[in-house]
């Protein structure tokens, strides 16, 4: 039989070291301090309470689901046409000379700063949020797509030379997986940006009234500031961080196992 | 006569010289270097002889990787010409295979699957390619190895799959870009031996560019010193000892050192 492992090896338990220092802390400042004014401070006590309650209710949960169906949703529209034009622009100059410098002026706008125009154009509803966060999406993706395509070695396109391949062949046995684990990495950008982008828009893109927990995570927020509810202010962000590590931690995952040589 | 189908074959008789494998006249090439002309190559004229093992030696600067480019075609001379086998090259083609110090294998892409990329153009049915390219495996010692990643592969094993890829296409000439120099000595040493091998073997021409001088003389039936600034060549030197050879032959030893003299 093997030597046995420990399961909480220095590895295993190091990062947790700072949260669980965080909580003691704040257990131990909720033992000196007067409960009582739940705007500025929420114990650990009636954190759990609301932590259970808006679980029951269906309320938390439903806002996780709405914030991340609106994330994933809003990613795959903007990567997906960040992918065909970045492809577009690093394959062919001609379309790099007639894109690039706009779409390089556009990226300088703060994705915030889009939403006058849009909710303009496209109201406040639905259509408008997941606009925004394609848009989030598409500017990292394309900008990683074009630069990892037009920046493929000069060596292994000399492979390509030497074995006579087709400018077809070179795009398909090349290009494209000299410049994938780029592209990944813009991936990642763009579903980071795009979920940084989801809680802005559902937060700032008020409908006027609170309607519910397809508002998503930052309509659940933006209520419970309203009614200046910190253990609500508390779960959302705690909330917020857990969902976006486990996204980002999902992403890296797969593309480690798409790439292995990439790690090499 | 049965040619077979598809491989590049060259015309019966090479224009000019009857057994003239390579014919370089009056060559000359410039790089830009900081604003400044550099002339890399000065009115060099060589004829390489059918089968031969030919190889260009001396210091950095002084051409010979600028010189066995053009031979295969990455490089455009400035001045003079080039012809292979009768055939003035124009850009890189399969039938001359090129080994470049730095292996060069696509990454993503198994031994297998890099050698029979430099089949596509050989008309062979794929089950043909599958077995041409286990004969090649074979040839250069990677069986068992088909289906590793080249990062899983050490140096040498490495550069024994760029050889087989270059070999794969039955070039006729075999150019080989200081293929040996990233290697340790001991590996260096039993690919030396490998390399005569497969000359013997595949009756190919051979041009290889290096910097050992050792290398050279134990290879080669001829060895060309260059010297640099601009690059030209200082001297030919006939190599006609029998083989195999051995590196402590005193005739080996003393070629050497006139070399390493006349280098000084």
């Amino acid at each position: 039989m093997a030597a046995q492992q420990p399961i909480l090896t220095p590895s295993a338990w190091r990062p947790l070291v700072v949260p669980l220092l965080l909580v003691a802390a704040w257990l131990a400042y909720s033992l000196v301090r007067d409960a009582g004014d739940s705007a500025t401070f929420t114990s650990p006590n009636a954190f759990a309470i609301a932590v259970a309650k808006d679980t029951a209710s269906g309320f938390l949960p439903g806002a996780i689901v709405a914030t991340l169906a609106r994330a994933i949703a809003g990613f795959l529209i903007g990567a997906g046409a960040g992918l065909t034009v970045g492809l577009a622009i690093g394959l062919w100059r001609p379309v790099d000379r007639l894109l690039s410098p706009t779409i390089d002026s556009a990226r300088q706008v703060a994705l915030f700063a889009w939403i006058p125009l849009l909710s303009a154009w496209l109201g406040n509803g639905e259509a408008m949020k997941v606009s925004l966060i394609s848009l989030g999406a598409f500017f990292p993706v394309a900008l990683a797509t074009a630069v990892a395509c037009a920046n493929v070695s000069r060596h292994y396109l000399e492979v390509g030379q030497v074995l006579e391949l087709s400018r077809r062949q070179e795009v398909s046995k090349i290009i494209l997986p000299a410049a994938a684990p780029a592209i990944v990495a813009g991936l990642e950008l763009g579903l980071n940006i795009a979920w940084l982008g989801t809680i802005g828009a559902e937060y700032l893109i008020g409908t006027g009234y609170i309607n519910g927990m397809g508002d998503g995570l930052g309509a659940y927020l933006a209520q419970a500031r309203e009614y200046a509810r910190m253990d609500r202010i508390l779960i959302g962000v705690i909330a917020l961080a857990l969902v976006g590590l486990a996204l980002d931690r999902f992403v890296s995952w797969s593309s480690r196992k798409v790439f292995p040589w990439h790690r090499q | 006569m049965v040619i077979k189908k598809g491989f590049p074959v060259a015309p019966a008789i090479a224009i000019g010289a009857a057994d003239a494998g390579v014919e370089i006249d009056q060559l000359s090439k410039w790089f830009a270097v900081d604003k400044h002309r550099v002339q890399a190559l000065d009115r060099v004229s060589l004829t390489v002889k059918d089968g031969e093992f030919l190889t260009l030696l001396g210091p950095s600067g002084c051409g010979k990787s600028t010189l066995l480019r053009m031979l295969a075609g990455l490089d455009v001379p400035d001045e003079g010409d080039v012809a292979v086998y009768g055939v003035r090259v124009e850009r890189p083609s399969l039938s001359r295979g090129i080994v470049f110090q730095d292996h060069r294998l696509l990454p993503w892409l198994t031994v297998r699957e890099n050698i029979v990329l430099s089949l596509h153009k050989s008309g062979l049915s794929p089950q043909e390619q599958d077995a041409r390219v286990s004969e090649l495996i074979a040839l250069v010692g990677l069986t068992g190895f088909d289906n590793a990643k080249p990062y899983q592969l050490s140096g040498g094993m490495s550069q024994r799959a760029a050889i087989a890829r270059a070999l794969a296409p039955r070039p006729r000439i075999l150019l080989l870009d200081e293929p040996l120099g990233a290697l340790d000595s001991l590996t260096r040493t039993r690919l030396q031996n490998e390399l005569v091998r497969l000359w013997e073997a595949e009756r190919i021409t051979v041009v290889m560019v290096t910097h050992d001088v050792e290398e050279a003389v134990y290879l080669s039936s001829r060895v060309v010193v260059m010297e640099p600034r601009p690059g030209r060549i200082q001297s030919i030197i006939d190599i006609d000892l029998p083989r195999p050879r051995k590196r402590t032959d005193v005739r080996l030893v003393t070629l050497r050192e006139q070399i390493l003299t006349s280098l000084e």
